[in-house]
């Protein structure tokens, strides 16, 4: 990979990093040969909240807005891929043998409402996963990025929008499931032939390397720089030409077309998805995860992930209060670690240090 | 943490009474939309005192709570234990209510806090840690078990406004209350005098402009901060105190205020306290008449809707006055 500044070609990855990522990636790769079933669906659930982590990352480390609001992209895809499913169960497993969803049975909906009816075939499903998050998230951010809303209050908004939300959609329970959501989907078929568990966790790891390796390749670019410029002083950012604005806007569309694959993935692994998951609670743990993890580190809120599922899953029974736990370790580490537990590594073997690109040559900079 | 409750601040049963009520009489009903207000002073009453907390902790002290719904719930929980162990009345425990919470948030402040000053966002983490902390010991000692608090007897009762021809009321308001709307009032006024007509105040205001200058004057800046902090907290403790009689106590059913609390305050104007009595005049009674024509979600997802747009175009909020930079 080179990435090319002003001209010139720089090499930016380190052979250490190849190493250590090829040896992380076989891990993994092994790992579902190794545990029972139970920790395999685990594993692959925690996969998914660590890349709907790395997501958040990309806007709240590189770029500095902090989003209660990712939960709400996740559950978005999450949505699209669960009518998807949940349209394409057999008649035989579908409760009221027509094309009818029985929570709609229910409410008394007689026809497929027009703007879920296309789901039911793949491509459309496939898009509107991605595309639905993306275009709620450009909508808010072309609102609020444009306007000299600042921080803290950015932060105030995406609690309000997941908090209106959650409201809405346990309100329209004929079109969305009301607080059950959408639950008894079919599982997902892929080229007409049926996903196993191991098959779901492979796909699932394919796309968590997959976005970390796009998201570690756009903050090592020159995108990525303005990106962690704006982070540290937006006004000398835009002083100097750049519309600071339209990165933010890009980089938080992208960032929920992350979180809404994320979602429509999780839907087929967890086989139901609910207002839960919309909740300001939810959107908080995505939070805690980037924390925890180290922000601007990328493998952090992963890692942070995989580890407090695990610890909640080893709490869980022992006591039922392993939220306290939780809440403990965030604090601790606000107050004594604000770079989250990526920073207790050495500093040679961190790779946020590995991946900082070297600085440029005083005449690249000068030149023009 | 995925524990998941429906927000519950405007679905009281006077709501859905009124609700009922109008879809029987199909169409505009001037009684029912009274009614409908009047509840609406209700709510206002509930957010005037869950904000007002928070404006003077974010409001002043620009420091972002988000354990102030925890507060609220201590506030209950404290409201529960005396009335439960040594069977007091509640008005007697809101003092006590007040004590105990503003105690707890100086213990927070010197704790935590007090390092986080200048760093908006982790000061958010920090409290958002407290708060898991605070339900979870609170669920430790207590239970995730629901609890009840008895309201006195005599703030029991409607207040007949309207009646028809047989004499009963067809427009009414509780007696319980008016007397959350008196008690948010009185705290908003005393809040007031503190901060415009007391030494205190003055330096409050003071630190919080500059800090630094207020220092050099002689006022004991941290000090200041921690009695600021805890007097905030122990508004909080007031507002559950007052409200555990509406609702179950449970503990976490300060989440339930947290972001209507928000709300108010963004609304009303972080900077003059007196836009908080504005902004949960203008939520509350859009909320109560939004509900009164469509139903109660939407109206809360409008409500929610229109303030997101008014901190996009007034960050600062309705009421204050636009500053040069």
């Amino acid at each position: 990979m080179t990435n090319i500044v002003m001209g010139y070609k720089q090499s930016t990855v380190p052979h250490k990093l190849v190493i250590v990522s090829g040896i992380s990636l076989l891990v993994f790769i092994i790992l579902p040969f190794t545990i029972n079933s139970f920790q395999l669906s685990l594993m692959s659930k925690l996969l998914l909240f660590g890349t709907l982590g790395v997501s958040l990352d990309l806007v709240w480390g590189f770029t500095g807005i902090l989003s209660f609001a990712h939960g709400v992209f996740f559950t978005l895809g999450g949505y699209a891929s669960a009518y998807y499913l949940k349209l394409n169960l057999s008649a035989a497993s579908n409760t009221y043998g027509g094309e009818l969803p029985d929570f709609m049975v229910w409410n008394g909906l007689e026809k497929l409402p027009w703007f879920i009816a296309p789901l039911k075939y793949f491509p459309v499903a496939l898009v509107a996963t991605i595309a639905v998050p993306a275009l709620f998230a450009y909508i808010i951010g072309y609102f609020i990025f444009r306007s000299k809303v600042s921080g803290v209050y950015i932060t105030i908004i995406t609690i309000a929008i997941s908090s209106a939300l959650t409201t809405f959609f346990v309100s329209q329970q004929a079109y969305t499931g009301g607080t059950n959501g959408i639950t008894d989907v079919s599982s997902l078929r892929l080229f007409g032939v049926q996903l196993t568990a191991l098959g779901l966790y492979f796909l699932i790891l394919a796309y968590a390397a997959f976005v970390i390796a796009l998201s570690w390749s756009l903050t090592q670019s020159n995108f990525g720089l303005i990106l962690r410029s704006i982070n540290e002083n937006e006004q000398r950012i835009s002083f100097l030409g750049y519309d600071v604005a339209q990165f933010k806007i890009f980089i938080w569309t992208l960032s929920a077309a992350i979180a809404g694959m994320a979602g429509g993935l999780f839907v087929p692994l967890n086989r139901f998805i609910s207002p839960v998951y919309l909740a300001v609670a939810f959107g908080t743990q995505v939070v805690i995860w980037v924390a925890i993890g180290g922000r601007g580190t990328l493998v952090g809120p992963l890692i942070a992930a995989i580890l407090l599922g695990q610890v909640q899953n080893y709490a869980e029974k022992v006591t039922q209060d392993w939220q306290l736990v939780v809440g403990i370790l965030l604090l601790v580490v606000v107050l004594f670690l604000p770079n989250g537990l990526m920073s207790l590594l050495p500093k040679r073997a961190s790779l946020k240090n590995l991946s900082k690109p070297k600085p440029l040559p005083v005449t690249v900079l000068t030149k023009k | 943490m995925l524990d998941y409750t429906f927000p519950t601040l405007f679905s009281t049963p006077h709501v859905l009474i009124a609700q009922e009520a109008a879809a029987s009489n199909e169409g505009f009903d001037i009684l029912t939309l009274l009614n409908q207000a009047l509840n609406g002073i209700g709510i206002v009453g509930i957010l005037l005192l869950t904000g007002l907390g928070l404006a003077i902790t974010f409001g002043v002290m620009r420091i972002i709570n988000l354990a102030h719904g925890e507060f609220i719930m201590l506030g209950a929980y404290v409201t529960f234990v005396f009335q439960d162990a040594f069977d007091l009345d509640l008005l007697m425990t809101i003092p006590l209510a007040f004590l105990i919470t503003a105690f707890i948030g100086a213990v927070v402040e010197i704790t935590i806090i007090r390092r986080l000053y200048g760093h908006p966002l982790e000061t958010l983490l920090a409290t958002w840690g407290l708060s898991i902390v605070l339900q979870g010991v609170v669920k430790l000692i207590f239970t995730a078990q629901l609890k009840y608090v008895k309201a006195p007897a005599y703030l029991s009762g409607n207040l007949p406004l309207v009646s028809d021809d047989s004499g009963a009321a067809v427009v009414a308001i509780s007696y319980y209350r008016l007397f959350i709307v008196g008690v948010a009032l009185a705290l908003l006024g005393l809040t007031l005098y503190l901060f415009y007509g007391t030494s205190w105040g003055r330096q409050i205001r003071a630190v919080t402009q500059n800090r630094d200058m207020a220092k050099c004057l002689g006022v004991n800046t941290k000090l200041v901060d921690m009695g600021t902090f805890a007097y905030g907290c122990g508004l909080a403790g007031v507002a559950g105190s007052v409200i555990s009689a509406l609702k179950s106590v449970a503990p976490p059913m300060g989440q339930d205020y947290l972001v209507d609390a928000w709300m108010v305050v963004v609304t009303g104007g972080v900077d003059k306290l007196i836009g908080i009595l504005a902004g949960s005049l203008l939520i509350g009674e859009a909320n109560a008449i939004i509900a009164f024509m469509l139903n109660d979600p939407l109206a809360r997802v409008i409500v929610l809707g229109a303030v997101i747009i008014l901190i996009r175009y007034r960050p600062e909020g309705l009421f204050t006055v636009q500053k040069r930079v």
